[in-house]
């Protein structure tokens, strides 16, 4: 995609100004240092122009602009991604939706939300919640947009029983290359009409269309919520114990896996005890219902099952300062692993569930084979895991060789076992050779001609995705 | 002595009934309502349903309240070094002493005292009870409350009020226990009537409900306020309270407790803890200039955090990070100086009592959350404000 | 040892909000739960069962559905639990409080240790653990950080004060209310769930008691009174401040004598 764009010139900029008034649009060196890159160490490049819209009408008058003029453009929310999928690697024109940032209408006779899609994630939480409603997905970084959300489809820990964020898009409002403002889906619960665009636009990266409104599915909020901690003798154990809860058919809404070191690196951090050390490894499991009796009943089997399995106890957190005590080290396991080490790059593998135990052990094999730390944890209920590669006391150098190493027997094995590159935090720039690697070319051009179909030129965050 | 009467009968909602009680005191038991030991008198349920819940007074145990007369402080310190919220206490009982035309006395117990002593008659109180024994060298609470309790026997005051302190917290409940009379801890606001009943307003429920309450049968009033609630009194030109040592049996200085060693507290560096923070945000250009933070922090009895950028360029530890991933703190004080207020920081110290916020852009989004919006250049409000809290404490 | 800690159920929030035109209270539909800070009374009483061996009873004072927490604190380790329930107990303040929960230790054990938490959540008054003391004849040290040592007959203990930690040793019998955070209190286990299931909670009411002065208890021995509760004023202060760096250094320096930090 090595492809020569048009360097954004004077007048460019006037148009830009003639449809974005001065306080919301910035130029060269007026623009915010945070706009160069998102949570991808590494990857640094500043847009030529920032622009904050404010409605779908000024996001189409400048796609359709940069569409005749060869400019990119480059979506934007709060740039919480960890893949370089809103990092400017062309340069161009970024769009930040930052000030798109209202609630439209809340639908209680459909259960439908609909929102710019500048809105905290965290935002949406509390609207919803505050009318006894709610928005099951819950990725871990609740400042993102929810803008950035769809357009990753983001996961978070209650993907076992709910779904991830597509599942709880109805309908979009979406600017193309060209300019046009098109309505995707609605407020229908079922749709069969033609192909599912709205499906396609949800991950799509920005690389697709603009999102400048989403109507959200929402459900009843579940009144009563308990978290299950469960150690086990070893981390294999623990993770092998994930299929047999599956199988037991009392699902929760979060099954996480999480090792004693990590749990460490938390407490270091946050300078707070975990409420239990008498083990390596936990599994986290959360249901939610509601009535007590009703949750009960439930996570009852569930701890049967689990102490079947080996578990040396099972430990109740059914109040709001058990529930902060556990999840607030859980909530910093990414932060504290940062803040262990000197620098880390990521793999966010997903595999199925039953394959969750041997990829974790091989990431163990992995960390000595390779001679570097690997610390891991994630939605071990959905196969979506999170493993880091840190980088400690090596030089640059040596980092960089080891890291590809151990990604590439990482990413190796996650395809031998049936799973794929990206469970929720898409693929964007960072990680695209291993999608090319795994999928083939075959795939890779069925990519490439929906992108074209939708974005012929290939303007739209170009480099990312395929 | 008062009770609520139920009316069953003219129950018709039982659900909305039971539902009007915020303390879950209320209950629909074989079909009736009735009330539990939940119950706290607030009287809510009497305010909203008064055909059913009926507030029924009973002839009630009466005290002479002429024979109490006086309003005393009890003076907190560690081996003569006094607490400063006993001055604000003192300045509080003058200004109720006055309505009521009763006399102010303090009282201090401890070994070797007497400066102490005289210390406090400078701040205007008409008399200063003094204990001074060996025995008294640290707090112990059974010789402590001894010499409280004789003071009260021999002066008979009418309202004690004493610090919230570790000491405070301990002593006052013993004494009122033991007078079998009302304590109200951590008051916020305090006024006397003309028959010297004590109003006095205090939160409950981590300060989400205040609490009007008074003490109309017993005497004397116990209360207890905590620090920098009031404000502490200018001296006086001439002090005319007079000092008077007074003693009890030996037999009551004897204490189960043997205080081994009293040691200054290790600082907790822990932001969470704070009560004041200084927050470094982006707006610093260099390292060496975080000393201004730092600085503005040591006079105000505060803790340096940080935003992210500036941990991630090694300038702040991580652990002193403030915000969705990394720490939230609710300090009564939050000064953040050149932070422009991304919502991962906001989130993180929203919650503070007083937030005030330096920067240089007008826009910064930290001034929408800010209840004093600062719009100026750190490096010159900075060294100016430091400059001039150091004048003042010369 | 036996140790004796006192615990409360409170409501699951603080977030409770009040009407200042009706009175009426709103809250959120959480449930009950234990005083947050009885869990680390009921903590450090564990911690002492395992190092020094023990016998711990937990007392609570309320209505039946109180009986929930004495589970719980059986499901984190509890040997024996007691309900003072009884309708007379109600409208009670700090001292009918103390008086019934100290008749209702007479009753129940014969601790060597009480523990309280340092205070409750919906209360906040820190007062109950200390009258309670007074109550039975035994002294009291509050604010414990640390305990740093137990004999047979008495134990060492930090006391923590605004500026200095006071080293203290106490002779049992003897209460002591401890800090947040002097250990990390555990989860309740569902191991003990199970296997405590059928232990049963002794009940106390007013007739069990050794002082039948009905004066003493409930609202009768009340002394305090709720004369109004209403919300708090919250700051809503947004002022901006712009002008020269002095004007700007004289309005913070005058906030900040005003607020009381300087």
């Amino acid at each position: 995609m090595n492809r020569a764009y048009k360097k954004i010139d004077q007048e460019d900029i006037e148009f830009f100004q003639s449809v974005i008034p001065k306080s919301r649009l910035f130029i060269g060196e007026e623009i915010h240092e945070d706009y160069s890159k998102d949570e991808l160490a590494g990857v640094h490049r500043y847009p030529d122009v920032v622009v904050e819209a404010l409605c779908a009408e000024e996001i189409s008058k400048l796609l359709k602009y940069c569409n005749e003029h060869d400019i990119p453009v480059i979506p934007r929310g709060q740039g919480t991604g960890l893949v370089g999928a809103s990092v400017a690697i062309h340069g161009g024109l970024m769009i930040s939706t930052i000030k798109m940032n209202r609630f439209i209408e809340l639908d209680k006779e459909n259960l439908t939300l609909t929102v710019e899609p500048g809105v905290l994630l965290m935002e949406i939480s509390k609207y919803v919640e505050d009318e006894d409603l709610f928005y099951p997905p819950d990725p871990g970084e609740k400042s993102a947009t929810i803008g950035g959300n769809i357009s990753t489809n983001a996961g978070g820990m209650r993907a076992v029983k709910y779904g991830v964020t597509r599942d709880f898009v109805r309908g979009l409002e979406v600017v193309l290359m060209s300019g046009e403002i098109i309505q995707i889906g609605g407020k229908v619960v079922k749709n069969a009409s033609g192909y599912s665009i709205k499906d396609l636009m949800v991950g799509s990266e920005g690389t697709l269309g603009f999102i400048t409104k989403a109507i959200l599915k929402l459900l009843p909020l579940p009144k009563v919520a308990v978290s299950l901690l469960v150690p086990f003798p070893t981390l294999e154990q623990a993770v092998e114990t994930v299929p047999l809860i599956i199988k037991s058919k009392f699902i929760p809404t979060a099954i996480e896996y999480m090792e004693r070191r990590v749990i460490k690196n938390a407490e270091d951090f946050l300078g707070k005890k975990f409420p239990d050390a008498s083990s390596d490894a936990y599994l986290l499991l959360t249901f939610d219902g509601n009535a007590l009796d009703e949750v009960e009943r439930i996570y009852e089997k569930v701890a049967d099952v689990c102490l079947e399995a080996g578990a040396i106890d099972v430990f109740i957190s059914d109040t709001q300062e058990r529930q902060e005590s556990i999840w607030s080290a859980r909530g910093a396991f990414l932060e504290a692993i940062k803040a262990s080490t000197t620098a880390m790059d990521e793999c966010d593998v997903v595999v199925p569930r039953n394959q969750v135990a041997k990829f974790v052990k091989y990431t163990k094999e992995v960390e000595s084979l390779v001679d570097i730390r690997i610390a891991s944890f994630g939605h071990a209920g959905d196969g979506n895991l999170h493993v880091y590669v840190l980088k400690d006391q090596y030089s640059d150098e040596v980092y960089t060789q080891k890291l590809k190493e151990a990604f590439d027997l990482l990413y190796k094995r996650a395809a031998e076992l049936g799973g794929h590159v990206s469970g929720e935090h898409g693929i964007g720039y960072a990680k695209l050779p291993y999608l090319v690697a795994q999928q083939g070319p075959v795939y890779m051009n069925l990519l490439k001609g929906i992108k074209f179909a939708f974005d012929p030129k290939g303007l739209l965050n170009p480099g990312k995705v395929c | 002595m008062a009770k609520i009467i139920i009316h069953n009968e003219k129950v018709k909602a039982h659900d909305v009934l039971v539902n009007l009680c915020p303390f879950n005191a209320i209950e629909f038991m074989d079909s009736k309502i009735t009330i539990n030991s939940g119950c706290k008198m607030c009287k809510l349920c009497v305010k909203q349903a008064p055909d059913v819940f009926e507030f029924f007074e009973e002839e009630v145990r009466r005290v002479n309240k002429s024979e109490w007369k006086g309003i005393a402080v009890y003076i907190d310190h560690v081996e003569g070094d006094i607490h400063p919220v006993s001055f604000e206490l003192i300045g509080k009982a003058r200004t109720l002493a006055e309505k009521i035309n009763h006399p102010v006395h303090a009282v201090l117990i401890g070994e070797n005292v007497m400066q102490a002593a005289e210390e406090i008659v400078k701040y205007g109180v008409d008399e200063v009870f003094v204990y001074d024994e060996t025995e008294l060298k640290n707090f112990r609470v059974e010789p402590y409350a001894a010499c409280f309790e004789n003071y009260i026997e021999s002066v008979k005051p009418s309202i004690v009020l004493v610090g919230g302190t570790t000491i405070g917290r301990s002593l006052a409940p013993r004494l009122a226990a033991r007078f079998r009379t009302g304590l109200t801890a951590d008051c916020t606001v305090l006024d006397v009537q003309e028959n010297t009943d004590l109003d006095q307003i205090r939160p409950a429920f981590g300060g989400n409900i205040m609490a009007h309450i008074h003490t109309p049968n017993h005497r004397p009033q116990f209360a207890t306020v905590r620090y920098k609630i009031f404000d502490a009194p200018e001296m006086i030109d001439k002090p005319f309270g007079k000092i008077t040592r007074y003693t009890v049996s030996k037999d009551l200085l004897k204490s189960k407790i043997e205080v081994l060693e009293v040691h200054d507290k290790a600082k907790s560096e822990s932001i969470e803890e704070a009560e004041v923070i200084v927050v470094v945000g982006s707006a610093f250009k260099k390292k060496e200039d975080l000393s201004m933070a730092f600085k503005l922090a040591a006079l105000l009895d505060a803790k340096v955090a940080s935003t992210r950028p500036l941990i991630e360029k090694g300038w702040m530890d991580a652990k002193l990070q403030i915000g969705l991933s990394g720490r939230t703190v609710r300090p009564k004080l939050i000064i953040t100086c050149g932070v422009s207020g991304s919502v991962q920081f906001v989130a993180g110290m929203k919650g503070s009592d007083q937030i005030m916020a330096i920067n240089i852009d007008r826009e910064a989004s930290i001034f929408k959350t800010a209840h004093y919006a600062i719009v100026g250049d750190i490096y010159e409000v900075l060294p100016k404000l430091i400059e001039r809290i150091e004048n003042e404490r010369l | 040892m036996e140790i004796l800690v006192c615990i409360k159920q409170v409501p699951g929030t603080t977030q409770v909000e009040i009407d200042e035109e009706t009175g009426v209270l709103r809250r959120d539909g959480v449930a009950s739960k234990m005083n947050p800070y009885d869990l680390y009374a009921l903590e450090s009483a564990m911690v002492l069962k395992e190092k020094y061996g023990a016998t711990v009873h937990v007392l609570t004072m309320g209505p039946p559905q109180a009986e929930h927490i004495i589970k719980e604190a059986y499901m984190m380790g509890a040997d024996h639990g007691a309900i003072l329930s009884d309708r007379k107990f109600a409208g009670a303040d700090v001292w009918a409080t103390a008086y019934t929960l100290s008749q209702g230790v007479k009753r129940f054990c014969k601790p060597d240790l009480i523990i309280c938490g340092k205070m409750t959540t919906d209360g906040d008054t820190a007062q109950v653990g200390p009258e309670m003391a007074e109550f039975l004849g035994i002294p009291h040290i509050a604010n414990v950080s640390k305990i740093v040592d137990v004999t047979r007959s008495n134990m060492t203990v930090e006391m923590d004060m605004p500026q200095t930690v006071e080293v203290a040793k106490v002779e049992f019998p003897c209460l002591i209310t401890v800090e947040k955070g002097i250990f990390q209190p555990r989860l309740p286990s569902y191991k003990l769930k199970k296997s405590t299931a059928q232990l049963n909670v002794q009940y106390y009411a007013f007739r069990d008691l050794e002082d039948q002065d009905e004066m003493k208890y409930g609202l009768n021995g009340s002394p305090t009174q709720v004369k109004r509760i209403f919300p708090p004023v919250g700051n809503d202060a947004h002022e901006i401040w712009e002008g020269d760096s002095d004007t700007l250094t004289n309005q913070m320096f005058n906030a900040l004598m005003r607020l009381k930090f300087i």
